[in-house]
């Protein structure tokens, strides 16, 4: 299995969907799948929520970051302060997508933390899945306090 | 009977309950193994994690001068606390310079070991826990029975009671899906209106002054993000060198606890927010005295995973609030004595010294052992019971005396052999309670040894 494979299959055990498109089928496939989605990776909208209050922000139905590389062995994705217009954001939305290019996977966590640099960075975070909690009997149930559902585009 | 020995009774009255805790805990043990497999180095990456730990234990005074400078640096307020009360007193200044009314916590054991929330609820102060499993039992006014699963000793039938009396969910209700909903909801609300939230702390970086959460539920970084003013808790030993040595423990972390490859989330705080405060409060209390005696120091190497008790055949069986202390399980029974030998002097004889945990211990830290150093430490203190020291004290003369041995060995097997069960099974044989022995076998090893020896 080469990395892909493997982030694919890790991200769908833990939870998430995982859509395979080229970059010029992305704004096709948000228009039909994802009608309402808020695309973060616009600067316009991102300067719209630079100042948002949390109650507007709780609103939020669907959200759409572009994560800066994923790592194939757990199917974490990393997002920093750069990448997000307010923190809270990828956690209040309720439903989460994130989109990496196929060409910004590493194997491990060990390689993953020579890609970052976190002396320069007020706040990052590896997202790997959707919300989720087993506190109750080990049964296991998404949509603990963060996203409910994480999609993961992956471009190439 | 021991304290620990009358509480896990109590746990096996149930014993439907008592069976699904085993069979739940061994079935996430099994997780780990599973996961533990598909990574080849592995053991590798146990040996670099406990290299790492050690060396943080050696130069602990620098690594920790060297976070706070960072971290200053960075606009971090970084606090230190010499035990619970000081740390205590320091998250109600906080608390008070802030004004704030609602606070939202996420896990931390340290807070459990200080006793915080009910040192705030005594000056008035509420604080949400917003983890599901703290939320549950801090409803049920308990403590957590396990470090990662706080409510795992509870049934769904008796959350779907509580959350019907706290939460107005349905009576009777008890699907999980439904009540982590209602959960969801109620702590939403929680989030919204923080205005200051606490965490834990898995891993503070030396080198870049960041502290980094992993959470599945992602309520660390709701209070987090939500809240103005973030204050962060760390035990001295949470602190590691390198922002790469993350790739160890990250690697190393959820696969040990849960058997995930990774946590939903691993959150690292490096600055506060755009208008809000970071605070990282550093306590000591107890930690100095534990790392002064080598026999001792490697239990500091702890990440707080939980795979000791999963696999804990003691704690399977007789559940966490058997322990009494805040860490239950083979790791709790080598750090509580620390604190108070006489109190605690039975948690390291609730073990079977089998190695499990030493073996699926991330860090490597040899519990076991010191788990039998414990015994023989608290033995010498006179800590343990007059009647245990008793019976240790025949049991030594016997084996250093070879005709006393073979006299009582033969006494022993003619015994079994005539007297009734009801006088062989009476009330002081506390070990036949529940066990049967085998039949006494003709004769002794040693008899037979001889005899075939010859031939």
């Amino acid at each position: 299995m080469n990395n892909i494979d493997i982030l694919k299959e890790r991200l769908e055990n833990a939870g998430a969907s995982v859509i395979l498109l080229t970059e010029n089928q992305l704004q096709s496939c948000l228009e039909t799948h994802f009608p309402s989605i808020l695309n973060f990776t616009d600067t316009v909208t991102c300067e719209e929520y630079r100042k948002a209050s949390l109650e507007k922000m709780e609103k939020i139905d669907t959200a759409l970051f572009a994560g800066r590389f994923a790592v194939a062995e757990n199917g974490a994705i990393w997002l920093e302060d750069e990448d997000l217009p307010q923190r809270v954001l990828p956690f209040i939305t309720q439903k989460l997508v994130l989109q990496i290019h196929v060409s910004k996977v590493v194997d491990t966590m060990q390689e993953a933390y020579q890609q970052i640099s976190l002396q320069n960075t007020g706040f990052g975070v590896f997202i790997s899945g959707p919300s989720k909690t087993a506190d109750i009997e080990q049964s296991l149930v998404y949509g603990a306090h963060g996203a409910r559902e994480l999609t993961v585009i992956m471009l190439s | 009977m021991s304290e620990h020995a009358k509480k896990a009774k109590l746990f096996l009255a149930d014993e439907s309950r008592s069976r699904w805790h085993d069979e739940t805990l061994w079935m996430v043990r099994q997780k780990r193994d599973h996961v533990a497999g598909m990574v080849p180095e592995w053991e590798d990456l146990r040996q670099q994690a406990s290299d790492i730990k050690t060396d943080v234990l050696e130069h602990l005074p620098k690594y920790l001068q060297q976070f706070e400078e960072k971290a200053t640096h960075h606009g971090v307020i970084v606090l230190h606390a010499k035990d619970a009360n000081e740390f205590n007193q320091l998250i109600l200044s906080i608390i008070e310079k802030h004004e704030a009314k609602n606070i939202v916590k996420s896990k931390s054991m340290l807070t459990e070991e200080c006793g915080l929330n009910r040192f705030l609820h005594t000056r008035g102060i509420e604080v949400t826990d917003t983890d599901l499993g703290e939320r549950i039992i801090q409803f049920r006014g308990e403590a957590p029975s396990h470090i990662v699963l706080p409510a795992i000793h509870l049934k769904k039938e008796e959350i779907g009671e509580t959350f019907h009396e706290k939460l107005g969910t349905e009576a009777g209700a008890s699907d999980p899906t439904y009540l982590t909903r209602a959960a969801r909801l109620h702590l939403r609300q929680k989030f919204l209106s923080a205005d200051l939230a606490i965490t834990g702390v898995n891993f503070a970086i030396a080198e870049t002054g960041t502290v980094v959460v992993c959470t599945n539920e992602g309520n660390a970084d709701m209070g987090v993000h939500c809240a103005p003013i973030q204050v962060h808790c760390m035990g001295i030993e949470k602190i590691i060198p390198r922002q790469t040595d993350l790739g160890i423990f990250t690697r190393l972390l959820a696969r040990s606890a849960t058997g995930q490859h990774v946590t939903t989330y691993t959150s690292h705080y490096g600055k506060a927010k755009p208008g809000g405060t970071m605070y990282v409060v550093i306590a000591d209390n107890g930690r100095t005295p534990q790392l002064a005696e080598p026999k001792y120091r490697q239990a500091l190497k702890c990440l707080r995973c939980g795979a000791c008790m999963n696999t804990c055949p003691v704690f399977r069986r007789s559940g966490g609030h058997s322990y009494g202390y805040t860490i239950p399980g083979p790791i709790g029974s080598i750090l509580a004595p620390r604190r108070d030998e006489k109190k605690w002097s039975d948690l390291p004889i609730a073990s079977s010294l089998c190695g499990s945990c030493s073996n699926v211990c991330p860090a490597k830290v040899n519990i076991h052992e010191q788990l039998y150093a414990w015994r023989q430490d608290l033995m010498q203190h006179k800590k343990t019971s007059w009647l245990k020291r008793v019976t240790m004290k025949i049991t030594g003369i016997v084996l250093a005396n070879n005709g006393l041995y073979n006299l009582l060995g033969f006494a022993a097997r003619k015994a079994l052999k005539y007297l009734p069960h009801s006088w062989v099974y009476m009330p002081l044989n506390a070990w036949g309670r529940g066990r049967e022995l085998p039949l006494p076998p003709k004769q002794s090893f040693k008899q037979w040894y001889k005899q075939n020896r010859k031939k």
